[in-house]
């Protein structure tokens, strides 16, 4: 630790100006330390405190609720887990099912279109574009109730397939617009060569396009998914057989079912958020540049 | 744009272009422009799906004037608009600072993921958690103030129409998973290390460096989080939904429970629509001028 500071004290851009003693430097850089991490410390503790609780009181059953509120309590009650895992299973199947049929067609209608835009000069072009980035501005209670009419006079309601649609055209929008900037970005010499060896527009777009747009292929994808466990009016609305629920809806339903059945509810509720958390962590950096989405976009 | 430049003079237009576009239009017609639209023009309509539906020309516009339930809630998202400015960006810029001010590089990153790692919860399971911190009997809240000897502040947190309201905006304290802390961390690391030399050389301190250089250096980004502040919360919804769904005694009402309630419980689709319409409205507004303010000033700024 010591010599990491000394070694940083000794660079011009993270030091003190030169000519100040080190250790003058050292003692200040320590105090500042540790007065910024006890700030955070409370900061990241707060933020987190309701998960610990969740998990704590997850596997406790509802005596060492009571008993041990505070604290964790021993034997760890694991069945907690299976009670909740019967309830909360049906919904997070079907939030994978949506997040994936989902997936698969945003990418089938917006990354050719994407490409399109990107990288071909046609009458029309600008409009066309302009149109989909138009839909940017609808907000998305806007179109709830005429969407909720026209999918019943699709006869629609009340299938998996009600909740996929706004999900693909929803995140169709998002993601020409972002796969289109990217794609802009990519230096044209690549295809140029590709075009000197006698490659078409379709042979361009499959085997150099999309894995080099990988990346914002994988921030649209992860956008889908965050879409799917976080909206709530939709599927509220428009599904009623309980195992049709997405997570939102699905878990405030399970959360009035299992009401003061705190070990299987607050199991149910570690359950459901298994799969971001998951994807927190290993894809990190999507994760928050899906989060992030909305400002790139309105860059 | 970089597109494929050919040769004046024998410029040949791509028709296939428009087949590729065809189907993501056919189905953006459909699902996207279709009920955007037919909001809009049904907002003047008594509609009624299914069965005939009378032309009213402005009358549902007419009737949200008169609708004390509407503005009860464009009142109600007025305080959650400014508590959203305000306290909730105190804390993240706090944050934001403090990481930023740590002097090893692994200090920051543990940090900034545990700062960051409630954004990996689900937000329906954070609504659901607090809603559970504000139980009257066993919720955190109460508890906590028992245990501490002040019981007599225990209270029904959300289901009393004096807290209801500030007890849903303080669902996520202290808001620093967010995306606010995000922004204002990126904003930090793009200043350059010159900027703060300069600044130490110059003997200012750390307030003095707090405005006179990290928040100028964020003002874009600031704009940027107003402008998303105010669509967020034109269509706030969610967390008034599960915890109080627009109660008690509509204390917590918002312009999107108002609108479903009007087409789900008053069966009134046209009314609903109208008031659809009018968020629309709003949305686009902030959105254009916030574009079109973007843009002068940058034209400034360069200039």
């Amino acid at each position: 630790m010591l010599v990491r500071e000394k070694a940083r004290a000794a660079e011009p851009t993270a030091g003190p100006v030169a000519g100040r003693a080190a250790k003058v430097w050292m003692t200040r850089t320590r105090r500042t330390d540790l007065m910024a991490g006890a700030v955070l410390s409370v900061l990241a503790f707060a933020g987190l405190f309701p998960y610990l609780f969740m998990l704590a009181a997850s596997v406790k059953d509802n005596e060492q609720f009571y008993e041990s509120y505070w604290a964790p309590a021993w034997p760890i009650r694991l069945g907690n887990y299976a009670v909740a895992w019967e309830q909360v299973s049906p919904y997070l199947f079907t939030s994978f099912v949506v997040a994936g049929f989902a997936i698969v067609g945003t990418l089938a209608l917006a990354s050719a279109a994407a490409f399109v835009f990107a990288r071909y000069r046609f009458p029309g072009r600008n409009l066309l574009f302009g149109l989909v980035a138009a839909l940017l501005m609808v907000p998305a209670v806007t179109s709830l109730i005429p969407l909720f009419v026209l999918m019943r006079d699709l006869d629609i309601l009340d299938t998996r397939l009600v909740l996929i649609i706004p999900h693909i055209t929803g995140n169709t929008v998002f993601g020409i617009v972002i796969m289109r900037t990217y794609m802009a970005q990519i230096p044209e010499e690549i295809f140029e060569a590709a075009r000197v060896d006698g490659a078409g527009g379709i042979r361009m777009f499959v085997s150099l396009m999309m894995p080099l747009a990988r990346p914002v292929v994988g921030t649209v994808a992860l956008v889908t998914v965050l879409g799917v466990w976080n909206d709530y009016f939709w599927p509220l609305l428009t599904v009623q057989t309980d195992e049709f629920r997405t997570i939102p809806a699905g878990l405030a339903f399970f959360a009035n079912q299992n009401v003061q059945q705190w070990g299987p509810l607050f199991a149910g509720y570690t359950l459901a958020s298994l799969p971001l958390l998951l994807m927190f962590t290993f894809l990190s950096k999507w994760f928050l540049a899906g989060i992030q989405g909305g400002i790139v976009s309105g860059k | 744009m970089i597109g494929r430049k050919a040769p004046p003079g024998r410029r040949r237009i791509p028709w296939g272009v428009y087949l590729v576009l065809l189907p993501t239009f056919a189905a953006l017609a459909v699902f996207a422009y279709y009920p955007a639209l037919s909001g809009m023009l049904h907002s003047l309509y008594e509609w009624r799906p299914g069965f005939a539906s009378p032309f009213v020309g402005l009358e549902n516009y007419v009737t949200m004037l008169g609708d004390d339930l509407w503005w009860a809630s464009f009142r109600n998202i007025g305080i959650i608009f400014v508590w959203a400015v305000t306290l909730m960006w105190v804390f993240p810029l706090l944050a934001a600072e403090l990481v930023m001010s740590l002097s090893s590089e692994r200090l920051r990153f543990v940090f900034r993921t545990l700062l960051i790692l409630p954004l990996a919860f689900p937000a329906v399971v954070n609504v659901l958690l607090w809603q559970f911190m504000y139980d009257p009997r066993d919720g955190v809240v109460n508890s906590l103030l028992r245990a501490v000897g002040l019981d007599g502040l225990a209270s029904n947190w959300i289901g009393d129409p004096d807290t209801a309201l500030t007890a849903l905006m303080t669902v996520g304290f202290p808001w620093v998973a967010s995306l606010p802390f995000l922004v204002f961390l990126s904003a930090l690391q793009n200043v350059p290390a010159e900027i703060y030399q300069a600044a130490e050389v110059d003997g200012a301190g750390r307030l003095r460096r707090l405005w006179s250089i990290d928040l100028p250096m964020m003002l874009r980004d600031v704009k940027l989080l107003l402008v998303m502040a105010v669509i967020a919360v034109l269509q706030y919804g969610m967390q008034a939904h599960i915890m109080t769904k627009g109660g008690p005694d509509n204390a917590t009402q918002v312009p999107v429970l108002r609108m479903l309630d009007a087409a789900f419980l008053d069966t009134d689709w046209g009314y609903a629509a109208a008031l659809g319409t009018v968020l629309f409205v709003l949305t686009l507004v902030v959105s254009v001028g916030a574009l079109l303010a973007g843009r002068k000033g940058g034209r400034n700024a360069r200039a």
